[in-house]
């Protein structure tokens, strides 16, 4: 049995404009591993994220074959059981992290909250645990960072405050929404290191959103390419040169390069049958 | 001629419970008409904080900033002349107001006419087709968010654009499409830029010349020929090529 099996996952927006289909009928499955699901702006990967831990607000609704987290049927959990799992056993690091957190509390209060509160850990240690993780993701002062609002954090900052919070709980899986698209090279690749070691020494299954192709070749496994809504394409991390979906083919060159000339960029052609 | 944005000497200090938080330290640079100037740099480094100052956006404590050869101003004038991208879209749009509404209000401030057709124009150059127009902030993708910021700050046709991130949370696809819009209105209307990115690529096919930052200082400028030909001497910066480089095309 897999950690996580998704069969034919849908969601949908009633609108006025009438029904926006998000996500059209997504299957994986995911082990003690790195998948990483690429794909266009507003293709469906966040959607596809929030379904997992069934956190679609209506008007948006989720319909699935199936859902199976660690044989528990989420479709058919109640929101008791699923509120029980969110935050410790599945995490998901959002996409706009400064919006997640709660503008009004300081980071170390939120930090420490499902510490103190869950786990009945005393203030001292909780605050300790919290400041090693914002250690282990490179925050430089984690003393000024534990006092300090959101607004008063960098964009990167603040992307990786939220990645320590959801580490914090030792999730079994992680779901980490662009959690580095803001940050550079160097950091970059130490909070990497993080997420590589969870997933080999403790055996996290990671779903890595991101649409940086170069980055998921050499750090995932697995990719799903996305396409309005759809997969249209599952890759070995390390092959995405043999990608067969001109979606993916044309995305690699799009990308500028150091030293490139600086004419016009190559565009994709979309083609109508991709979405089919 | 003097360039169009002289910063000199700039410090931004912010007070976070009574201890001072020195963001920007004494950095200078200048950038001149029609150039397109990048930032690149650590994360909190303090590149969001020097577009912010220039927008009167940041506790400023010492230095100046000044445009066109005058002291940067905040106000109505200022806002035609000079518009921000903001790195996080999502707080920098207002949660209750449509798209259309978001695209338009600049235009009402302003006394520009031509609404429906401006919004309409404006959407078509970011990639989103009418069906976005009456869509709140939330109805939106992350990178469909961006576009609109993008759209917004082209709105009053400004002649410097304040680039934080533009494209980060845009797949290669969209990038592109973004980037060369950029650049085609950067030729066309003559356009300034001061662009951060933490992709060396996209600054390399954007900018003339970068600052790199560390710590709130500019540790080193490197024209976009010296780039290329990995002249940097920072040790900072040559671990940002190479990892950059390492991350060619496959
Ligand atoms: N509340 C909503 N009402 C209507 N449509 C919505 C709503 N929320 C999201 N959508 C649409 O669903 C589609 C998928 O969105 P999603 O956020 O999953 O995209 P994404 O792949 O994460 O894109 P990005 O890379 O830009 O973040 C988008 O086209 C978006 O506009
Ligand atoms: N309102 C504020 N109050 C206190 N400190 C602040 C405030 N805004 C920013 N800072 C601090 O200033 C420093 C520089 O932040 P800035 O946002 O300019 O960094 P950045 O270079 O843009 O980083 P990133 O690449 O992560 O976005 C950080 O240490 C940040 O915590
Ligand atoms: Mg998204
Ligand atoms: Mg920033």
């Amino acid at each position: 049995m897999s950690l996580l099996e998704v069969e034919d996952l849908r969601v949908t927006f009633d609108t006025e404009a009438g029904p926006v289909e998000a996500v059209r009928g997504v299957s994986f499955s995911l082990d003690r591993e790195r998948l990483a699901i690429v794909g266009e702006s507003g293709s469906g990967k966040t959607m596809t994220g929030r379904a997992l831990l069934r956190l679609i607000r209506p008007p948006g609704r989720i319909s699935a074959r199936r859902i199976a987290f660690d044989g528990v049927d989420m479709m058919a959990a109640s929101e008791r059981q699923v509120r029980a799992l969110r935050g410790r056993r599945i995490a998901m690091v959002m996409q706009d992290p400064k919006f997640s957190l709660n503008p009004v509390m300081r980071v170390g209060d939120q930090l420490t909250e499902g510490l103190r509160r869950r786990d009945r850990m005393g203030a001292r240690s909780a605050r300790e645990k919290a400041a090693a993780m914002l250690e282990a993701v490179q925050i430089r002062e984690p003393d000024r960072v534990m006092h300090a609002y959101p607004h008063e954090l960098s964009g990167g900052m603040g992307q990786r405050v939220m990645i320590a919070m959801m580490l914090i709980p030792g999730p079994d899986l992680l779901i980490a929404d662009e959690p580095t698209s803001a940050l550079d090279v160097t950091v970059q690749a130490e909070v990497l290191a993080i997420l590589d070691n969870l997933v080999r020494e403790r055996g996290m299954g990671l779903i890595f959103i991101s649409h940086d192709l170069r980055l998921v070749s050499r750090f995932c496994d697995r990719v799903l390419v996305m396409y309005k809504g759809r997969v249209v394409e599952e890759l070995a991390a390390g092959r995405l040169e043999d990608a067969r979906h001109p979606y993916t083919r044309g995305l690699m060159a799009c990308l500028p390069r150091i030293g490139g000339d600086r004419g016009p960029l190559p565009v994709l052609e979309r083609d109508e049958a991709w979405a089919r | 001629m003097s360039a169009l944005i002289e910063i000199e000497n700039l410090s931004v200090t912010f007070r976070q419970r009574g201890r001072e938080v020195r963001a920007v330290r004494d950095v200078s640079f200048s950038v001149a008409a029609r150039e397109s100037f990048g930032l690149v740099g650590e994360s909190g480094s303090g590149k969001s904080t020097i577009l912010r100052a220039i927008c009167g956006m940041a506790p400023v404590s010492g230095g100046s900033i000044r445009i066109g050869g005058a002291p940067a101003a905040t106000g109505r004038a200022f806002a035609a002349r000079v518009q921000m991208v903001f790195q996080d879209p999502y707080s920098s749009l207002h949660p209750r107001r449509t798209v259309d509404a978001t695209l338009a209000e600049p235009l009402a401030i302003h006394g520009r006419g031509d609404r429906d057709a401006r919004v309409l124009a404006a959407l078509g150059d970011v990639g989103l087709d009418a069906s976005f127009r009456f869509r709140y902030p939330h109805q939106l993708s992350g990178g469909q968010r961006q576009r609109v910021a993008i759209a917004r700050a082209l709105m009053l046709e400004p002649e410097i654009l304040l680039l934080d991130e533009p494209t980060s949370a845009l797949d290669a696809s969209v990038q592109a499409e973004a980037l060369n819009l950029l650049s085609r209105l950067r030729v066309e209307r003559g356009l300034t830029f001061l662009m951060v990115s933490h992709d060396l690529a996209v600054i390399d096919h954007m900018c003339d010349a970068v600052a790199v930052m560390r710590d709130g200082a500019v540790v080193e400028r490197l024209d976009r020929a010296t780039l290329a030909d990995g002249g940097a001497q920072e040790p900072y910066t040559r671990q940002l090529l190479a990892a950059s480089a390492y991350a060619a095309p496959v």
